[in-house]
């Protein structure tokens, strides 16, 4: 597959030569990627590979230093007003990152809340129909210290959804999740790209990647080294950093 | 007592003086104006002069009363104004004072520079407890330790006194300084101090509440601690006109009148020595100090003040706190200092500085709006914020940063990441040692007595200055300040179990 040079309005995303330096350390190199509407991309990579800043990029809680990054036409930069983007670009953390102090109920409703100034009610009821969308109605009124990881999870999903973005992306969203709360969260996932929604995820688990990627984004030192369909990519890697990747994954 | 030539002068000098006393005695002095007589003191020394009562502007004494009389002889309208000891002299050199009146010694140091007129006979005396032998000399008092007032001259004489023991090779009188009159007369009572120096009169008028537990075992000769004495400008025929004003009351009776008014005339002392001691806790002085006005306005005051500086302090702050945990700026160094400078310094020095010190810089703080619960308020304050700035550095600190993370990923601006997010969760955090300041702070105030703020220990002295029933006094006050304190650990309890969030087992048995 070949990009054009320049980034394309059609597509959801449209990335070029997307690059971030930490001072000398360059975390991304010239990133180029084309994203569809409801398409499911899962980033892969050894530790340290880039791919969680990536994905920060994305919504700017990291800003890129160079490269252009276009949403649905629009070029994401300094002037871009964060609150629009970040309603546009939920996002997941992989310690779920909850408020304590808030109910499932509220979690979910206070950003709409604020942001798009919902009357509380409203906030509320569209907070009951996700959390039932994701299984979790009758964990409404508790706080986050008393549900499972899986629940908190569903929980840090649903908040995500109640912003109603186009896409979402995951930080790792199975690392301290069990086998079965995993196949909870590939259902979910599924579903969301179902309803156009497009998830960028980043992954160690293979399984899980295998489950809920239409394309493999494979990264090693910040570059992006092969973009594949998952049965291609587990089978017959193009690079050879995805060929030593794979055989040490499959040695533990 | 006026230089006269001849007898036969003489005699007729004293007819015509007779004769024509009355009428002189009323011409007033060149210092009275207006018909107002002003007359300065400090209220410090009963039963000479002092504040009777919970009201600080309830001045009564021997003094107090004798001015009323002299303004009386003269149709003056007595104006009495109350000030530090340290202002006296200089107001009277200065003309705000016509004369000084506050219990104070007739010495030959002072009349160099104003002339005085005494009115009642004094001694110093020495006191000890009932049943010491009598001595003849301070030299007896070899080895022994002795209590004296603090900022009395008392401590001068002892001095001389241990200079010439010194040259017999003999063991000095050992001093202790104690800030009250009635401090020093409890140490004689205790037997931590072998003897005290007072003053006679003083120790006539505690007689009824030392029930004949002390008693006088030296009356040294000692010219400046002879006479009580008014103090005037130099002029001749004021003195002269002063001095007649007073013999003419001393000839009425009243001077006696009031000697036995206050207490101070000797004719009761055998009397006293036969009293029974008073018990050693009376119930009743304690129940009737626990619910009195003036305990209750103390304990207000102290409530008053503590909270007013804490919530001062923590909206100081929060500021303070973000931004020294914000990104490092040019004003971080200024306020890392402002935190150690106030962190570091014991508050009692910042109490003095700020009431005693700061007005010698800037001439403002001198004048009546800086009151001592202003200058009280403004200590406690800037001194609490520097202890809550290090609470609140933590509790924010220790807010998980993924928490501003996920809400800055919502969108949510940072005004709303911190009111929603951070504090709510820091507050939490922040909550137990808040309380624990608070509760510091709520007993750090008591240190603003010295500044005169009548807090609940304050009040708690006057009283015992007043009645000498230490263990009375102090238990009340004990009592309300552990009152007041277990009030607000009990509203802490309250205020934690509301944060039923940060522990499993409480959320779920706030959801069953």
């Amino acid at each position: 597959m070949t990009l054009n040079r320049l980034p394309d309005p059609e597509k959801r995303l449209s990335i070029r030569d997307l690059s971030k330096l930490y001072k000398e350390f360059v975390a991304l190199d010239h990133i180029s990627l084309d994203i569809e509407r409801g398409e499911k991309i899962v980033v892969l990579g050894p530790s340290g590979s880039g791919k969680s800043t990536f994905i920060r990029c994305l919504n700017r809680i990291e800003p890129h230093d160079s490269g252009v990054l276009m949403i649905d036409g629009k070029i994401i930069d300094q002037k871009t007003d964060l609150t629009e983007l970040r309603g546009r670009v939920g996002m997941v953390f992989q310690n779920y990152n909850l408020f304590p102090h808030l109910t499932v109920l509220e979690n979910c409703a206070v950003a709409p809340r604020l942001v798009r100034r919902i009357p509380r009610g409203k906030a509320e009821d569209t907070a009951r129909r996700v959390l039932a969308q994701v299984g979790i109605a009758e964990q409404a009124s508790k706080y986050p210290i008393q549900l499972s990881g899986g629940q908190q999870q569903r929980v840090a999903i649903a908040r995500a959804l109640c912003m109603d973005p186009e896409i979402i992306l995951f930080d790792e969203p199975t690392a301290a999740l069990d086998p079965e709360a995993i196949s909870g969260v590939v259902l979910i996932i599924n579903d969301l790209a179902a309803q156009g929604i497009t998830t960028v995820c980043v992954t160690h688990e293979m399984g899980f990647a295998r489950r809920i990627s239409d394309r493999i984004v494979f990264m090693d030192k910040g570059r992006v080294q092969e973009i594949t369909p998952p049965e291609e990519f587990f089978t017959a890697p193009r690079s050879a950093r995805a060929r030593a990747f794979l055989n040490e994954m499959i040695r533990f | 007592m006026r230089r006269t030539g001849l007898p036969g002068v003489l005699i007729a000098g004293l007819v015509t003086m007779f004769a024509t006393i009355s009428a002189r005695a009323e011409a007033p002095p060149s210092f009275a104006a207006n018909g107002t007589l002003t007359a300065c003191t400090n209220p410090t020394l009963p039963p000479m002069t002092f504040v009777n009562g919970a009201e600080a502007s309830a001045l009564a004494g021997f003094d107090i009363d004798l001015v009323r009389e002299i303004a009386g002889v003269w149709n003056l309208r007595p104006d009495i104004v109350q000030m530090d000891f340290e202002g006296m002299f200089p107001s009277l050199s200065a003309g705000r004072c016509g004369m000084v009146i506050s219990g104070v010694m007739r010495q030959a140091t002072r009349e160099r520079n104003f002339d005085a007129i005494p009115y009642y006979e004094s001694a110093m005396v020495v006191i000890a407890r009932a049943g010491t032998p009598k001595i003849s000399s301070f030299s007896e008092l070899s080895g022994q330790t002795v209590a004296i007032e603090t900022g009395t001259s008392y401590g001068r004489l002892i001095e001389i006194e241990n200079a010439a023991l010194a040259a017999q090779g003999k063991p000095p009188v050992r001093v202790q300084l104690y800030p009250s009159e009635d401090q020093v007369i409890q140490q004689v009572l205790l037997g931590r101090a072998h003897a005290a120096l007072s003053q006679d009169v003083e120790v006539l008028y505690r007689r009824r509440q030392l029930g004949g537990k002390v008693t006088t075992i030296f009356k040294p000769d000692i010219p400046d601690f002879h006479d009580f004495a008014i103090y005037i400008r130099k002029d001749s025929v004021d003195k002269a006109r002063l001095e007649q004003a007073v013999d003419e009351l001393r000839r009425r009776g009243t001077l006696t009148a009031l000697a036995h008014k206050w207490n101070i005339d000797d004719t009761l002392e055998e009397a006293a020595a036969t009293r029974g001691a008073p018990s050693r806790f009376d119930v009743q002085t304690f129940l009737s100090a626990l619910v009195s006005r003036a305990f209750f306005k103390g304990a207000a005051m102290t409530l008053i003040m503590a909270l007013l500086s804490h919530v001062t302090a923590i909206a100081i702050s929060i500021p303070i706190a973000l931004a020294l945990n914000g990104r490092r700026s040019l004003i971080q160094p200024v306020l890392s200092a402002y935190v150690a400078v106030f962190r570091g310094a014991p508050t009692l020095l910042q109490l003095l500085f700020i009431w005693n010190a700061l007005p010698q810089f800037l001439p403002i703080f001198r004048e009546s709006w800086f009151t001592p619960f202003l200058a009280a308020w403004i200590s406690l304050s800037i001194n609490e914020s520097a202890y809550q700035v290090e609470i609140n550095r933590a509790a924010l600190r220790a807010v998980d940063r993924g928490q501003s993370l996920a809400a800055e990923a919502l969108g949510m601006k940072k005004s709303h990441v911190y009111w929603h997010i951070v504090f709510p969760q820091a507050l939490r955090i922040a909550l137990p040692p808040t309380i624990n300041d608070f509760i510091s702070l709520l007993k750090t105030t008591s240190l603003a007595s010295v500044i005169s703020l009548q807090e609940l220990l304050a009040v708690t002295q006057i009283q015992v200055a007043r009645t000498f029933q230490f263990t009375e006094y102090y238990s009340a006050a004990l009592v309300w300040y552990l009152g007041i304190v277990f009030f607000f650990l009990y509203v802490q309890k309250r205020i934690e179990r509301r944060f039923t969030w940060a522990d499993r087992d409480k959320a779920a048995a706030h959801d069953a």
